[in-house]
């Protein structure tokens, strides 16, 4: 094979190549947020500026307590003993009120079924105010109740329905996780969801962590395949208590 | 101004923050003048002793357990008082909210949610319809009066949608069937037109400034609709003028945690706070002072301190209702600062933590609801005595 032939004029050398840094864009986005914090943060210099000039002539805070003061021994309250004076004419209500209170005007107790023919009187001073909370009366459906036969809570009543009331009528069962009390309810009419529903549970006490979570997402490691996410927030803290859960991730079972 | 720069404001900027609002403090400690001490919990407390004022005498029946309200099937979250009868909306981790007669403790309405994860719930004012919201961001209406749809529900009538985080409270203007405040994990509140699902303001948000963590709780000036406060996680409550969307009208530092709760004193002039610090506290509306620190330590085998998960005020403002984690439910005398009572520790007390805590119109009567599922109704049943 024959030598190839050298040319006669010489062939220039190339520069070695240098592989350019890529150019320095403006960090536009970065900058603009760091405006807007220092922005808010002069504004709130203003604001406790403002506030801490207000506190010149401020009257001290005992002017304020005796406000207070003078305001809760002019007010009576329904929910705390004091003492009173009764009338006479009052003892005989208060006598028959020992087991029952008249306190409702507005029901006649003269109806023919009822065993006690009497009008009630407006008032009764064996109760705190005009609705009584010790008056076993309005739980008794009145004409079909026959006072004072009737033993409330058994009232049988037909549209009574306490204490047997079984709504919703859902066949529930237990959540799994060993920290909660929440319901896992297989009812096909019914709304809950059927997973592990202890968004407020003791494991978490407060809905989210703000930072990281977002909400809401119903996946569940019970119903879910867990995937084994991590969280990445640095300031979130919570661990997940729930038994089946297999995470390593912070947030809470109903979240990931 | 390069980005080097701007952090360097930044900086700047936060430490004279943090002077001022030191500042702030050292100055309204100086105004705390009442009783001459140094310590900070006995403001109110040490003006009242220096008046001879006793606390409020219990006995163990005096506050009793007049009705049970069963029914939910699971915790229950958050209760509302009708303003004018005594019927109760509430809340459960049963998806449900249940409206009962309290008198009688029948139920009236139970109204499967769209959203199971509900936190908060309120009556209208007129007592028509009932609002609630949740993990879904979005507050819901219900008229009482609309006809039930063919699977036996009651139909939404309004949603209202917009914040960007879970609804954590919401409450109906006094006297205003159309307008009603939320607080949300958004970091807002906002007042809303229920008849158009319209956001007429919204307080605080990135821009303009307001809480700068989640928000829990709302309490509406029954004196002046047009003031409410809000407690967030950032440790602090504010009040909020809804003509004036633009900032607060003033911050209330102090609580070391979560403000939990928030209710506004009888008198319309100061509001009552609850903390995950495991303090209530006492503020004046107008001064901003804090008037009275509500603390006591509870018997805890761990040494953790309970917090506060709700609170509530007597009619005379007299009593403080606090409801905590450890189930403990304190009712505190404002005037003396001294727990007078545990409803704990009465019959038929709750078996699990109570979550909310409210009184009824007219004052006579405090429901409590719970993790256990139900709730309770607390009246004065001693004897008045007689002269």
């Amino acid at each position: 094979m024959a030598s190839p032939t050298r040319s006669s004029s010489p062939v220039p050398s190339l520069p070695p190549p240098r592989p350019k840094s890529p150019p320095q864009y403006p960090d536009l986005y970065g900058k603009r947020r760091e405006l807007l914090k220092v922005q808010m943060l002069e504004r709130e210099i203003g604001f406790l500026e403002e506030e801490l000039k207000s506190l010149e002539g401020l009257q001290p805070a005992s002017r304020r307590c005796k406000e207070v003061h003078d305001f809760l021994m002019a007010n009576p309250d329904p929910l705390i003993p004091t003492n009173r004076k009764i009338r006479r004419s009052h003892r005989f209500w208060k006598w028959l009120c020992g087991k029952s209170c008249f306190n409702f005007s507005w029901i006649c107790c003269c109806f023919s079924g009822c065993s006690l023919r009497l009008s009630m009187p407006s008032c009764c001073n064996c109760c705190p105010s005009m609705k009584c909370w010790f008056c076993r009366w309005p739980r008794c459906h009145w004409p079909r109740c026959s006072w004072p036969s009737c033993t409330w809570p058994s009232c049988t009543w037909p549209s009574c329905t306490w204490p047997s009331c079984t709504w919703p009528r859902c066949a529930c069962l237990r959540c799994t996780c060993p920290h909660c009390t929440c319901i896992h309810c297989h009812c096909p009419h019914c709304h809950l969801p059927t997973c592990c529903c202890c968004y407020f549970c003791c494991c978490l006490e407060k809905p989210s962590c703000g930072q990281c979570c977002t909400l809401p997402s119903l996946s569940c490691p019970d119903c879910d395949p867990c995937s084994g996410c991590t969280c990445s927030c640095p300031k979130c803290t919570k661990v997940c208590h729930c038994s089946n859960c297999t995470k390593t991730c912070c947030s809470p079972c109903y979240l990931c | 101004m390069s980005v080097a720069e701007l952090k360097e404001r930044h900086i700047a900027a936060t430490a004279t923050v943090n002077a001022l609002r030191e500042r702030l403090k050292q100055k309204r400690t100086l105004l705390l003048d009442t009783d001459g001490s140094s310590s900070c919990y006995s403001h109110f407390a040490g003006y009242a002793r220096s008046q001879g004022r006793t606390p409020v005498s219990f006995g163990p029946t005096d506050l009793v357990c007049c009705r049970i309200l069963q029914g939910h099937t699971g915790k229950v979250y958050s209760l509302d008082w009708t303003p004018e009868k005594n019927r109760i909306v509430s809340a459960s981790q049963d998806g449900r909210l249940i409206v009962w007669n309290a008198l009688t403790s029948q139920k009236t309405h139970a109204i499967k949610l769209p959203c199971a994860w509900v936190m908060t719930c309120a009556f209208s004012p007129n007592g028509q319809s009932v609002a609630c919201g949740g993990l879904d961001s979005v507050c819901s209406i219900f008229n009482l009066n609309s006809p039930v749809d063919k699977d036996g529900n009651l139909p939404v009538s309004r949603m209202l949608s917009g914040h960007k985080g879970y609804v954590s409270s919401c409450q109906y203007v006094p006297d205003e069937d159309t307008h009603l405040i939320t607080s949300s994990g958004d970091q807002t509140c906002v007042l809303w037109d229920v008849t158009t699902g319209q956001r007429l303001s919204v307080f605080g948000g990135e821009f303009p400034s307001g809480h700068t963590a989640d928000v829990l709780s709302v309490s509406i000036n029954g004196s002046n609709s047009k003031m409410f406060v809000s407690g967030s996680c950032d440790a602090t409550a504010r009040l909020w003028d809804t003509r004036i969307a633009s900032r607060a009208v003033r911050t209330f530092h102090g609580h070391e945690g979560d403000v939990n709760t928030v209710k506004f004193f009888p008198d319309g002039q100061r509001f009552g706070t609850g903390s995950g610090d495991g303090t209530c506290r006492l503020f004046d509306m107008r001064t901003g002072h804090q008037l009275q620190v509500y603390h006591q330590q509870h018997a805890a085998a761990d040494g953790e301190v309970p917090h506060v998960t709700s609170i509530a005020f007597s009619i005379s403002g007299r009593l403080l209702f606090a409801a905590y984690s450890n189930n403990d439910c304190y009712v505190w005398d404002t005037l003396v600062a001294k727990v007078v009572l545990n409803l704990r520790s009465l019959q038929n007390s709750h078996e699990g933590r109570i979550t909310c805590l409210g009184l009824s119109a007219d004052g006579s009567a405090l429901c409590t609801g719970s993790w256990d599922k139900n709730l309770k109704i607390w009246a004065f049943g001693g004897d008045r005595r007689e002269i």
